[in-house]
């Protein structure tokens, strides 16, 4: 339960970090998701538990800020938790390797399915175009971001269940 | 003629001595007299001096270095206040320099009335071009306004709440806006697109465009008022069997630095969309 209180301070932090600085932060036109890594890093440590609260708050408290439509954000975040469960200690032990692979799914899928809203909204958004300049520096960073978010969300998640761990 | 005492002549001859001593010593001449005897004393003196001294410093210098390091710490967090104060006060500067830019773009056009906002966050989705702005409903922010910098269009306002404003920027993929050639009559669209740029689209083929031409709001569609600056044509694509000629377009405001904004209030939008083709089917 308090893991799913915890959600909410930690989301909206996040998510304000995110309209304020991250954004700002671009590789050509690609720019790191935080709430994309703390969902899949806290399904990494959690083995998915939780991770679906954390996703459907952290994209709601995205959806405040962006344009797109308040399910594309919650449908990618619930996509990384559940992709996160699926995942838990079957390929890999290793959860930084997982993660990776969380993460590089969950970016594409969020890519993907933002790529097809506009273009269902007749915008040209032609998707090599998108895959090239926005998709992939947007990998990179997030890859980039993986290691210090996982750090802290091993250090929350310690706090919160002391002691218990599923690694 | 009483006889002069030599008490009396012996003082005359030693008074004449100093006054002659006296005279030749202000005088100058006895100056490589004096170098001779003063140099021995002078030398001793600093031979002596400089001995004292050393065993002084011996004696001193460790309570003289706790002081100074202590100092040099006090200097040290002095500095560190006085190098913030200076990244506050050139921050203020900034913004001072911008509201200052705002006020006499607002003053140029004392017809619009404007409502000056900070930037305080873009749109979370690398696709979208959007930004927040620090001022909502509750300072008379409304969908729909325009906004502006000193430098030209920014976008419109795209979604309000009470204390903050979310404004589409020209440079976003679902934006479009009627311009017109500062130099000729001839009116086109300036669109944006997920990377951010802004070209030039619907101009006539018969229309002789230009590289470095300005591109002003036309005010039609009653989105945006008229003779606001939008950009420059950087790049022409013009192609014979085309039905309309593009640019790219050199957007006069930079979207990636963006600080503060003016808000149009007093523009009434208007909702055309009654009378488009798609809406009479």
């Amino acid at each position: 339960m308090i893991a799913n209180f915890i959600s909410i301070p930690v989301m909206l932090l996040l998510s304000v970090l995110q309209s304020t600085a991250i954004s700002r932060i671009t590789l050509m036109h690609g720019s790191a998701d935080l709430i994309l890594i703390a969902v899949a890093c806290w399904g990494v440590k959690e083995k998915g538990y939780n991770a679906f609260i954390w996703a459907l708050v952290g994209g709601l408290f995205i959806a405040l800020n962006s344009a797109m439509p308040f399910y594309i954000p919650i449908a990618s975040y619930i996509f990384v938790a559940l992709l996160a469960k699926l995942l838990f200690g079957r390929i890999w032990q290793s959860p930084i390797l997982m993660l990776i692979v969380v993460v590089f799914a969950g970016t594409l899928f969020q890519h993907l399915i933002s790529i097809f809203y506009l273009q269902v909204n007749g915008v040209n958004a032609g998707i090599i175009y998108s895959l090239q300049n926005i998709t992939l520096p947007s990998l990179l960073l997030n890859l980039f971001f993986i290691f210090p978010m996982y750090v802290i969300i091993s250090d929350l998640r310690q706090w919160v269940f002391p002691g218990d761990d599923y690694e | 003629m009483k006889p002069v005492s030599p008490n009396t002549l012996r003082n005359a001859v030693v008074v004449f001595l100093i006054v002659g001593i006296l005279f030749l010593a202000l005088s100058g001449f006895l100056r490589p007299v004096l170098g001779v005897v003063m140099d021995p004393f002078v030398a001793a003196q600093r031979w002596l001096s400089e001995r004292f001294m050393a065993v002084y410093d011996f004696f001193t210098l460790p309570r003289d270095v706790t002081e100074l390091i202590q100092r040099n710490s006090e200097l040290e967090d002095e500095v560190a206040n006085l190098q913030s104060q200076i990244i506050q006060l050139q921050e203020q500067l900034q913004e001072a320099d911008i509201l200052y830019s705002l006020l006499d773009y607002a003053r140029s056009r004392p017809a619009d009335q404007y409502t000056a906002a900070a930037v305080i966050g873009r749109d979370p989705s690398p696709f979208l071009q959007y930004i927040i702005i620090d001022h909502g409903s509750d300072d008379g922010i409304r969908y729909g306004m325009p906004v502006v910098t000193q430098q030209g269009l920014v976008g419109r306002v795209e979604a309000v709440t009470a204390s903050a404003a979310r404004v589409q920027l020209i440079s976003d993929a679902q934006s479009t806006v009627n311009v017109t050639l500062q130099t000729q009559d001839a009116d086109a669209l300036v669109e944006g697109s997920i990377s951010g740029d802004i070209t030039l689209a619907m101009l006539n083929q018969n229309v002789s465009l230009n590289t470095g031409d300005i591109l002003l709001t036309s005010g039609l569609g009653g989105n945006y008022p008229s003779d606001i600056l939008v950009g420059q044509v950087v790049d022409i694509q013009k192609t014979e069997n085309e039905l309309f000629q593009t640019a790219y377009v050199q957007p006069v405001v930079d979207f990636e630095t963006l600080r503060a904004v003016l808000v149009i209030t007093n523009f009434q939008t208007t909702n055309i969309s009654p009378l488009t083709n798609e809406t009479a089917r």
